[in-house]
């Protein structure tokens, strides 16, 4: 009767060995009796680490926003999509060059046009503001003060025909599929 | 169609790819039978017809109104492309003259709400129009005929502002007398020569 004792410590200590080497292979989540310091720094290295993770991310410059109408789509660079055409003849490029002299000019012609009116707009409003100081101060400072219902000055300019009285415009909706960045 | 400085498009590819595909099947009738009858596949020539089409049955509204083609002056129709100005006939001493429409300045308000006083006189209280800062653009000085000659009033000063009119349709001003909608050319058959002079200093043409 002495292999029943044996067979009772060999149990227990198999047992035990078994059971802790189960205890410890599983996930230990539940930490119920274990010292508080170990836990507190613990956590303090992991909250250093995560601060330092975020002090390096902030001090990296910031990303660039893409200017979407400054990068072609790579598949407009295929040479498949390019136009064979018959080269110029020479009337077509005399004729386009006459044309940009003539066109120049004209512009030109424009350009002195406005700039003359707008001289003679600002002589004009010069000389009604001189008469009215001569008139009444009080008028006078009532007229320069700054209009803030000004500006921003929104106009709808005229289109090329009128518009069609009684015209139904199709209906539809309208996706706005912009992409939208965030720095 | 911009042809020098472009690529071809989308539908542009789609167009050639189908054209090849349809001189293949013109070339090889024999392979292509089982599928040809079957299909009915919107070609990209098919949409240009149809869009084509939709484009002639669309008529726009023509440039020259009837106003332009009877002259009537009255209406704000005439002349899309120009700028129009407001002309009233109004008293003045003993005549009746075409002016821009001018009223008094009562002493105690700002010649900006004089203009719009002036403005709503003439044109109804419901008017949208947007006044083009607080300063004047133009003066026309007078001095009065000797017979209304006073010590004080020797003469007038007429300041002009600029207002833009934002709503079309005036049906609910009470236009009394006579009034016109010019443009600046048809201005001077209307205004006295000095008055025309100062007047078409600040007057910006198209």
């Amino acid at each position: 009767s002495s292999w029943l004792p044996q067979l009772v410590q060999f149990r227990g200590s198999h047992w035990q060995t078994s059971l802790l080497a189960f205890k410890a292979s599983l996930p230990m989540r539940v930490q119920p009796k274990k010292k508080k310091k170990v836990d507190i720094k613990r956590e303090q290295a992991q909250k250093d680490r995560m601060k330092k993770k975020i002090r390096k991310l902030e001090k990296a410059a910031p990303e660039m926003i893409p200017i979407e109408d400054f990068i072609t789509p790579p598949k407009y660079s295929d040479s498949s999509r390019v136009r064979s055409l018959p080269p110029l003849s020479f009337e077509e490029t005399e004729r386009r060059v006459l044309l940009m002299k003539k066109w120049s000019l004209y512009k030109q012609k424009q350009d002195e046009a406005e700039k003359k009116a707008i001289q003679t707009l600002v002589a004009a409003q010069q000389e009604a503001l001189k008469e009215l100081r001569l008139e009444s101060e009080e008028l006078y400072q009532a007229a320069i003060r700054r209009d803030d219902g000004l500006f921003p000055f929104e106009r709808d300019g005229p289109s090329y025909t009128p518009p069609l009285p009684g015209y139904d415009p199709p209906e539809g909706k309208c996706i706005d599929i912009t992409k939208v960045y965030t720095q | 169609i911009e042809l020098e400085r472009s690529h071809y498009s989308d539908h542009e590819i789609r167009k050639l790819e189908e054209e090849e595909q349809l001189k293949r099947r013109k070339e090889s009738m024999h392979d292509d039978d089982d599928e040809a009858p079957g299909k009915t596949v919107v070609m990209a020539q098919d949409l240009e017809e149809k869009w084509e089409q939709k484009l002639l049955r669309f008529k726009a509204a023509p440039r020259i109104t009837d106003a332009d083609k009877n002259d009537i002056r009255t209406s704000l129709n005439r002349k899309l492309d120009r700028n129009l100005m407001l002309l009233v006939k109004q008293k003045i001493g003993n005549q009746e003259l075409w002016l821009l429409p001018q009223a008094e300045w009562q002493p105690g308000e700002t010649l900006r709400s004089t203009a719009e006083r002036a403005m709503s006189t003439f044109l109804g209280d419901h008017i949208q129009a947007k006044f083009l800062g607080n300063a004047p653009y133009g003066l026309y000085k007078y001095k009065f005929p000797r017979a209304i000659r006073t010590e004080d009033n020797v003469g007038a000063k007429v300041f002009f502002f600029k207002a833009f009119l934002q709503s079309n349709d005036l049906s609910q001003a009470e236009l009394k007398e006579d009034y016109l909608w010019v443009t600046k050319d048809e201005l001077g058959g209307y205004l006295n020569s000095e008055y025309l002079k100062k007047v078409n200093r600040f007057l910006l043409d198209l």
